[in-house]
């Protein structure tokens, strides 16, 4: 369905932190978005955090000022859209370059001429010189107008070129680690693209790859994935390697997930969802073991009745939380009293076939909600999940507990 | 049980990709390859298992249309079910397009006089807002044009659910016991506590049936086919339009329009009217991401905070989804459900289409 952009960049001031910025007194990892004029940044800060069509980037309008734009996932992030052919100068003057934690240059793939190609080499140099942990990224962007051949062609041509003028500024340069992606709006190519640039952005990363790898082992699943729900990034993965594919079925199906919601939200029974647990059974479940009994019950009943295994009682609030339905879908509306947290976690799961019969007997895409803005996506084989479904659920509740302690630490740790 | 359908229109007017999109689940993108249309192209399209739809469509280029209209007249417009017609909203040659447009609904008079109409008003994303009036107008013209003849408009495009609107909407008159199915689902969705239970066709995911249809309808549809009397089944996908910009149902005649509230205020959800061919086009292109992955889209269960639903297969050429409020109830019960009722749909099925 075709929506016109929700915001222009010109209408944003340049020192406001673009909308009801959540936590205004947190710490933002900050990252650098340059590249030529009509590159293509804005857009693809549009696509990835303001749910923009990619259709619907056609009509966007130049970037006239520097614009920082917040986003919160497992950490809070501010992105910088800056202007084409904006001069380092004027950069430096709005904010010192030693405060970027990355910085990703845009490059439109048929744009391969020498000079755009040394003004790119130039301010990676000079951003470099001020900055030597930032992490270097160049997006060689627009990739869907070539065909796949062409595509990879250019894609290395751009990578010598840019090795050969590394060299020639000086021997120290050639060693620069500057990582090269190809990308394009109009496929998963640029999600892939900048989850691998945050993932370098996340101190806990490893503790998170660790949770996904104990809990793939687990659960025989082959593939799992940590997405964050609404710019459907994901922030981190098991240790097995990313097959573009796969990360392309997940990533549609967080797609499918997100838009059903909004179809069958019922104006008088969606609320109804969350309800008064009685004051005892909420204390004991939100404690740290927040499933003690109910998983325990699971192990001795029949796996197909997954009744028990869910911590199922769900708090509801005061009127503020009931209001606040009409959030995302998928997620849980948050808790207002201290002591309750939201004890609802949605999930669902899709059985596929494999099409060649005898190939195996398919597998399950599963997807549990982990924190209000992550969801746990995994690929299971159905006889696993149709015959231990239960374990699984246990496995994912603990999982779920670790990931919530970790985004805790992060969120203090980043307390102004 | 084969029901003959014609699709025909001017050269260029999208109605191999609306084959495409529908029938050969391919994605939208994949629509710009398609080359012009040869003299006529049939296709048999098993729908439903035993109903086949015998899909002519007609290429639209001048030379072709006129030997439509002389030489091959009583082999294309014989025994024809349904005929639809497509006009693209802007189009160049406005009057041209409706000499043949009112040349082809003689023909057809003539040796199918019992044959349904829709006109489709297709690439309506290109139309200039406001849509609605663009349309409203243009399905006057086309009132206009066809005289007495009762005919249902719909517009369309391809980028968006409309077309599956149309479609749910073109086919639901070719089954024969629709509301009987409607019946059943009602009683599928009572044992269930559900809020409702939406049959799709297995291939093209278009709707067939639903377990509640509005009580009246807001707009009427042209006498549907078979012996069944029009009932409110049929009715089920023409009157929850009015909110949508760019669908519209209109019917020429006035001898079935019944002028009631629209069920949305009596429906205590008021979930969104478009839903069922949002479903559809959803769902649809899920299954073209699971085919590139080599792996075929089987069922689905999901509880999210707004409902919890579960897609099924239900026999073997339709697929059910049960959407539930009530948080109570597990997807294991529905799919229970489902599986006891197989049975009883598998025989509904058998014996209707014969």
């Amino acid at each position: 369905m075709a929506r016109m952009p929700s915001q222009s960049s010109s209408s944003i001031p340049a020192h406001t932190n673009g909308h009801a910025s959540r936590r205004p007194d947190v710490e933002r990892t900050k990252i650098l978005l340059l590249g030529l004029r009509r590159s293509g940044k804005t857009s693809i800060e549009q696509v990835l955090f303001h749910d923009l069509q990619p259709k619907q980037t056609f009509y966007l309008e130049r970037t006239t000022r520097v614009t920082k734009r917040p986003y919160d996932t497992v950490i809070p992030l501010e992105i910088w859209d800056c202007p084409g052919d904006i001069a380092l100068e004027a950069l430096k003057a709005e904010a010192p370059l030693s405060q970027f934690a990355a910085l990703i240059f845009v490059i439109d793939i048929q744009d391969l001429y020498q000079p755009t190609i040394t003004k790119m080499v130039e301010t990676i140099v000079s951003i470099y010189q001020e900055n030597p942990d930032i992490s270097l990224e160049i997006f060689v962007h627009k990739s869907d107008v070539l065909s796949e051949e062409y595509k990879i062609e250019n894609f290395r041509h751009l990578q010598e070129r840019v090795m050969d003028e590394l060299s020639y500024i000086g021997t120290e340069y050639e060693q620069l680690p500057v990582n090269f992606q190809l990308t394009s709006i109009y496929d998963h190519s640029l999600h892939d693209a900048f989850s691998r640039v945050i993932h370098k952005l996340i101190d806990s990363l490893s503790y998170l790859e660790d949770l996904l790898n104990v809990f793939c082992s687990n659960s025989q699943s082959s593939k799992a994935f940590l997405f964050d729900i609404n710019s459907r990034l994901y922030v981190a993965t098991d240790a097995s390697p990313v097959d573009p594919p796969t990360h392309n079925l997940c990533n549609d199906y967080l797609q499918m997930l997100n838009a059903f919601g909004p179809l069958y939200k019922s104006i008088t029974a969606s609320p109804a969802r969350y309800r008064i647990p009685s004051t005892s059974v909420a204390n004991s479940l939100t404690s740290g073991a927040s499933s003690p009994n109910s998983p325990s019950q699971s192990l001795r009943s029949h796996p197909s009745s997954p009744a028990a295994t869910r911590p199922t009682l769900p708090s509801m609030n005061a009127a503020p939380t009931r209001s606040r339905t009409t959030s995302l879908p998928g997620s849980p509306t948050g808790s207002a009293s201290p002591d309750g947290k939201p004890m609802f976690y949605p999930s669902a799961s899709t059985s596929l076939a494999p099409s060649t019969a005898g190939a195996g007997a398919g597998t399950t895409l599963t997807y549990h909600l982990v924190t209000r803005q992550l969801a746990l996506l995994a690929l299971i084989p159905t006889a696993v999940f149709e015959a231990r479904r239960g374990l699984v659920e246990y496995n994912v509740v603990f999982f779920r507990e670790g990931v919530q302690e970790i985004c805790q630490v992060e969120e203090e740790a980043r307390r102004v | 049980m084969k029901k003959k359908v014609l699709l025909m229109g001017a050269s260029g007017s999208g109605k191999t990709s609306m084959r495409s999109l529908i029938f050969s689940n391919n994605p939208a993108s994949l629509t710009a390859r398609l080359g012009a249309t040869i003299d006529v192209e049939q296709n048999h399209v098993r729908f439903l298992g035993d109903l086949i739809l015998n899909l002519w469509d007609c290429g639209g280029q001048d030379a072709f249309m006129d030997s439509y209209l002389s030489t091959q007249q009583s082999t294309i417009f014989q025994q024809v079910g349904v005929l639809i017609y497509v006009f693209e909203v802007e189009s160049r040659n406005k009057d041209k397009d409706l000499e043949y447009y009112r040349n082809c609904l003689e023909a057809l008079r003539r040796y199918s006089p019992d044959a349904a109409v829709f006109l489709l008003v297709h690439k309506m994303d290109l139309a200039r807002s406001p849509k609605e009036q663009v349309l409203e107008r243009k399905a006057e013209e086309l009132r206009q044009a066809s005289g007495d003849v009762p005919v249902t408009v719909y517009g369309t495009t391809i980028h968006d659910e409309s077309l599956y609107k149309a479609w749910s909407g073109i086919v639901h008159t070719l089954i024969p016991n629709a509301s009987v199915l409607s019946r059943h689902l009602a009683v599928l969705a009572h044992a269930c506590n559900a809020t409702e239970v939406i049959l799709f066709e297995r291939t093209t995911f278009l709707v067939i049936a639903t377990s509640n249809p509005p009580a009246a309808p807001t707009f009427s549809a042209p006498p549907p086919l078979s012996s069944t009397p029009s009932s409110t089944g049929s009715n089920g996908f023409t009157s929850t339009s009015a909110s949508t910009g760019t669908t519209s149902s209109v019917t020429a005649t006035s001898q079935h329009a019944v002028n009631v509230p629209e069920p949305r205020e009596t429906d205590p959800h008021q979930l969104v009217p478009t839903r069922y061919e949002r479903t559809s086009e959803l769902i649809k292109a899920f299954k073209y991401s699971c085919s590139r992955v080599r792996e075929e889209f089987h069922a689905l269960e999901m509880e999210l905070a707004e409902f919890t639903a579960v897609l099924d297969e239900l026999t073997k050429n339709t697929y059910v989804l049960i959407v539930v409020h009530d948080p109570t109830i597990e997807t294991a019960a529905l799919r229970m459900n489902i599986r006891l009722a197989r049975h009883k749909f598998e025989e509904l099925q058998g014996d209707s289409l014969i």
